[in-house]
């Protein structure tokens, strides 16, 4: 869920400095709108959190294939392996310039050179022209690769913020086609204005931790456990402000929040997509 | 318009280079560990007019399309070709392969295609079959096999929603390409593709077009921002009234007067018709600007009158190549016909 928000393990803003985060609220406020991806314009560096790639490795090139950019489609990235230098002053690119070298097993990609059109995350997490990416990627057996990701942003970030996450190699499958037909596949959200204003008591209701529980346990660690919390007549779970659809669903906008109450109207159980099932932490 | 990437100089290591440090383009073709030929590299098709017209080598024949193709293309060309799905941000279809610089990677069971305007291909060398009843897809669905030294890709499941060129001339489910290359060393390399589709054409439509290598340069990013790409054909100028018996004065056949070779498409004599109070210059529609310059896709006419105020010439601008390729274009002249 990097994809939606960069910070989701932090739960916590402050590694983004004050412009930022003032960035941040605006677009979280306006439920993402102007995401670039609405526009079919390429998501940001966080792509590869989303979907699958393909890599074809050349002593001198490597290159991603990546089926994950829902904004701009179908795309690639071209790694250098050829000892050249990131350039001095390069002109601003969606998906900046990528230079990479082997440190032992592990490939190390720097990147530089975006515009500040991208977004960090769907959230909207903004960063400038001075992002800097690092990737490491480190195969440790025929099915599965470590991948790690800096961003090191000085003008948006306090210090440099590092994600890690295993990477599966996708056997018998293959990347289906994806073109992002203009406006057409822009998410339905509401406008603002039509927005239903739940009270602040109900969604002081709805904070709090939730717990996994359940059978099948969710296949990403972090989601064993959940926050939600109230502010400024919004719920968010962790960072993501949610959009209220009843007094008891919200949308998230990558799928539905469903509170169950008691007959005395505490909150019994929360499910979210994937039908994964949530109790209150006393 | 720029439909592609720019360019930046870099030396490229690992290039074979003459004594005096240049590139040298006629040292013998790669080969990989398994002893196929290596097309990796980057690539740029020699300077064409078949991404603006398919039928560019025979462009005032049509025969080569059915009649009911035929009307489709018309209005496209009607049109000026603003409902292109490149206009859109949508692929430029089964004739990119003409259009832009690509650079191939290449392994045994994959190669793909980084096309210079945005997106890859996948060329599936795993020894798979076309799918039967693929989902169609604006790049359809490719495999290779090597025949000798010769790269085959066969692609089938394309959508009908692309052009086969700027042009508009349109294909339809059932298109099958079939494309060959052939690196013959190690700066060229023999392209040829097969259009085959007998929903759209009366025969394969075959064209065979040299590839060259493309050292010390490279790609850069192509992101299309929406609307903005768009050709710069606004529409006649509102200003600007021809009668039919105004048109009919341009009409006729003009030959060529310059010394310079002509570029494909362009031939020694071209004609000029007036049809429905539109101009054309062989196919392509004229969009006046003035009473006597007049804007087509292929570039500018500006007609020329002799002291009564009859026609009696034209100077043809091509348009400026969106690849950057070459010196701008300088006005070919063309006298007319008595």
């Amino acid at each position: 869920m990097y994809w939606i928000d960069i910070v989701q393990d932090l739960k916590d803003e402050s590694i983004f400095r004050m412009a930022a985060e003032a960035v941040f609220q605006k677009r979280a406020a306006a439920y993402s709108q102007d995401w670039p991806g609405t526009h079919c314009l390429p998501v940001g560096p966080g792509a590869l959190f989303h979907g699958m790639y393909r890599i074809i490795q050349s002593p001198t090139v490597v290159a991603l294939l990546f089926n994950s950019d829902v904004g701009a489609g179908d795309d690639y990235r071209q790694i250098f392996l050829d000892g050249r230098e990131l350039p001095k002053d390069p002109n601003p690119t969606w998906r900046g310039y990528s230079v990479g070298r082997w440190e032992g097993g592990t490939l190390v990609v720097e990147t530089a050179g975006f515009n500040d059109g991208g977004w960090l995350d769907w959230a909207g997490h903004p960063h400038s022209e001075h992002l800097r990416v690092t990737e490491k990627f480190r195969r440790v057996d025929f099915g599965h690769m470590d991948f790690q990701m800096t961003f090191d942003d000085p003008e948006m970030l306090e210090k440099p913020l590092t994600i890690s996450v295993p990477v599966n190699y996708a056997a018998d499958a293959e990347m289906l086609e994806w073109v992002c037909e203009n406006e057409r596949d822009a998410p339905h959200l509401p406008p603002a204005s039509q927005e239903l204003k739940l009270s602040p008591e109900t969604l002081a209701k709805y904070a709090g931790t939730y717990e996994f529980t359940g059978q099948t346990p969710p296949k990403k660690p972090w989601l064993a456990t959940l926050t939600l919390a109230a502010a400024d007549g919004r719920l968010y779970l962790g960072a993501l402000p949610l959009t209220p659809k009843s007094e008891t669903t919200f949308d998230s906008g990558f799928g539905t929040l469903q509170f169950s109450l008691d007959s005395t109207g505490l909150v019994k159980a929360l499910t979210v997509p994937d039908g994964l099932k949530y109790i209150p932490k006393p | 318009m720029s439909l592609s990437a720019q360019w930046l100089n870099i030396k490229t290591p690992g290039i074979p280079r003459t004594p005096d440090g240049k590139p040298d383009l006629t040292a013998p073709t790669p080969r990989t560990p398994d002893d196929k030929p290596d097309l990796s590299g980057m690539w740029r098709p020699a300077q064409n007019m078949y991404w603006v017209d398919i039928n560019a080598r025979d462009f005032f024949d049509e025969s080569a399309f059915i009649p009911a193709a035929e009307t489709v293309f018309q209005k496209h060309v009607g049109d000026y070709g603003r409902d292109a799905p490149w206009i859109h941000c949508l692929p430029f279809g089964p004739g990119a392969m003409f259009q832009s610089p690509y650079r191939i990677m290449q392994s045994p069971s994959i190669i793909a295609v980084l096309q210079g305007q945005g997106g890859f291909r996948q060329l599936f060398m795993d020894g798979r079959e076309l799918p039967k009843d693929p989902n169609p897809t604006w790049l359809g669905y490719s495999v290779g096999r090597w025949e000798g030294d010769t790269l085959v890709v066969e692609t089938a499941g394309f959508n009908d929603q692309s052009w086969l060129d700027l042009m508009g001339h349109p294909h339809s489910e059932n298109l099958r390409v079939t494309e060959r290359f052939r690196r013959v060393d190690f700066g060229h390399m023999d392209f040829q593709i097969a259009f085959d589709d007998p929903q759209t054409l009366t025969k394969p439509l075959i064209i065979s077009l040299p590839m060259n290598y493309q050292a010390d340069t490279e790609m850069l990013e192509y992101v299309c921002e929406n609307e903005r790409d768009s050709p710069h054909l606004a529409g006649a100028n509102q200003d600007v009234k021809f009668s039919p018996a105004t048109l009919e004065k341009y009409a006729g056949t003009y030959n060529y007067a310059g010394d310079t070779p002509l570029q494909p498409p362009m031939r020694a004599t071209i004609t000029v018709t007036s049809s429905g109070g539109r101009l054309y210059f062989g196919p392509f529609p004229l969009n006046p600007q003035s009473e006597i310059k007049f804007d087509s896709i292929l570039g500018e006419l500006t007609f020329s009158m002799d002291s009564a105020g009859a026609v009696n010439g034209l100077n043809f601008t091509v348009s400026p190549d969106p690849c950057g390729r070459g010196d701008d274009p300088k006005p070919l002249m063309f006298v007319r016909k008595p």
